[in-house]
């Protein structure tokens, strides 16, 4: 076990030190997805406010809580958005990267950092229409938002193991990358991303409290909607993300020349 | 010093029987090599007792049928492939070129693509600028390197895959038949930049088909058979100095 953390590590700094790889490689794939469009990464903008403004013209409910909505759904398909894409990618990771996997002595992190960069990238533009609407919503800048602030941070220190697991996932289970597309879909129904807990609903209650992207939800929302520090749900956060980071090095160190082999 | 050694080299790996839910998939991927074993538990014996020893200028040729071992034994020899058993012991800075299209972006220039090659390769950027005027003139590019790489033909894209792996002077130079795209002249271009190379006390190794080719670039020849070695002429093949 000491074995496969060091090699791990290994794999891990020496991805860092060719962070200029996957910077230069993350943006050549941001570039290459919007290839000759006229708005280019700006569509990831466009879809995002769309899906926001659906969703708060179909489900606004009405009285009091009504302003408060939009606010809501804004972070929680923000979050949402970006877990999904982050674990939808990554199950076929491997196999994307075949060619180079077979042709370079990239370390697997290499990969790994490079989804992850353009996951960000990707998310930085929902981000910037996630502020908008919180602004016109009525949310007033504050001293909250830093602990959303943080809340994104915790999410970001958690998406390298996530992209990791979920890699070698697919790599060993070819399956897996339907049965992830067909959770992840499903997911968002058992996700509080547009619907709010009130308690009453049995089903409801126990999708939101089982549920571990509750709580990645609500580290970035309830601070700005609510106004409060979320303590518990920083709690079951930081220990899933440990969880991940532990398994993800496990898988890295053990399984990382494997790989090659499979894909 | 740059060498190479290898000792009793062998390279096993299960094939393996994914969970899935749909048929069993039969084909054999990766390296070739013999298929051993039945049922669940079948194994492909990719290379087997491989060892020898390679000095400052040498360049050795590998030769064999399909699915001998040339390719994985070159992948070995870069880091792609762990071994399972045996030694492998290398001094000096390897480069390689398997397949022309590695590492190069369809929708990237040419100069684009030079300096992800030159990054993936760990090159800094001062060293990739530094060379990217050879770079572009030893390939002959001219005003295409500024044209996306999908337009560019086998040749064009082997030059330019040529030019990027020998520029940052490789102590150790793998080669996987790349030589079949270029035309006449640009091949001996090549040959002669590998010259260079093996002569600055340089290795080569060289898997290829063409008997020719082993001939006028390589001064050793191995012959694989099954993953295992079948004869290796330690005697120079042919001198450099009486290369055409």
């Amino acid at each position: 076990m000491i074995a496969a953390l060091n090699g791990a590590f290994d794999d891990i700094s020496k991805a860092m030190k060719l962070h200029r790889v996957w910077v230069a490689l993350a943006h050549e794939d941001i570039g290459d997805q919007h290839r000759r469009t006229t708005l280019g990464p700006l569509w990831l903008l466009v879809n995002y406010i769309a899906f926001v403004g659906t969703f708060v013209f179909v489900f606004q409910p009405a009285g009091k809580d009504a302003a408060g909505y939009a606010a809501y759904v804004a972070i929680g398909l923000l979050v949402w958005f970006y877990l999904m894409e982050v674990m939808s990618m990554s199950v076929a990771l491997f196999q994307r990267e075949e060619s180079f996997i077979e042709g370079t002595t990239l370390p697997l992190f290499v990969y790994v950092m490079r989804l992850a960069l353009q996951s960000v990238i990707r998310a930085g533009y929902a981000i910037v229409g996630c502020v908008v609407i919180l602004l016109f919503s009525g949310s007033h800048l504050g001293m909250p938002w830093l602990w959303s602030l943080a809340g994104l941070f915790l999410i970001l220190f958690t998406t390298p193991p996530l992209i990791t697991v979920f890699a070698f996932l697919g790599a060993f289970f070819p399956d897996s990358q339907f049965i992830v597309g067909n959770l992840l879909r499903v997911g968002m129904f058992f996700t509080p991303v547009f619907w709010m807990n009130k308690g009453q609903d049995p089903v409801q209650k126990y999708a939101y409290e089982w549920n571990p992207f509750t709580y990645f939800l609500e580290i970035v929302r309830l601070p700005i909607i609510n106004g409060e520090f979320p303590a518990h749900a920083f709690i079951v956060t930081i220990i899933a993300a440990l969880a991940t980071w532990a398994i993800a090095l496990l898988l890295l160190g053990r399984y990382r020349k494997q790989v090659v082999f499979l894909i | 010093m740059v060498s190479i050694k290898l000792d009793n080299v062998s390279l096993v790996y299960k094939l393996h029987d994914k969970l899935t839910l749909s048929a069993p998939d039969r084909r054999v991927g990766g390296p070739g090599g013999r298929i051993e074993g039945s049922g669940r538990k079948q194994f492909v014996q990719a290379l087997d007792g491989v060892s020898f020893e390679l000095k400052a200028g040498d360049r050795l040729g590998l030769v064999g049928p399909n699915g001998a071992g040339k390719t994985t034994l070159l992948k070995v020899l870069y880091g792609i492939y762990e071994p399972s058993g045996g030694n492998v012991a290398i001094e000096g800075k390897v480069d390689a070129l398997f397949n022309i299209n590695i590492g190069f972006r369809r929708e990237a220039t040419g100069r684009r693509n030079i300096v992800l090659r030159g990054l993936i390769s760990g090159w800094t950027e001062a060293e990739i600028e530094e060379k990217m005027n050879d770079i572009i003139a030893f390939s002959e590019l001219g005003d295409f390197i500024d044209l996306p790489f999908k337009a560019y033909s086998q040749g064009m894209a082997a030059r330019l895959a040529f030019s990027v792996a020998t520029a940052l002077d490789p102590e150790i130079l793998l080669m996987d038949e790349w030589i079949g795209a270029g035309d006449a002249s640009f091949q001996e271009k090549a040959k002669r930049r590998m010259d260079e190379l093996a002569e600055k006390a340089g290795i080569i190794v060289l898997a290829s088909h063409s008997e020719a080719l082993i001939q006028s670039v390589c001064t050793k020849k191995m012959t694989l058979t099954g993953g295992r070695i079948k004869s290796l002429t330690p005697e120079p093949v042919k001198q450099t100095e009486t290369d055409a």
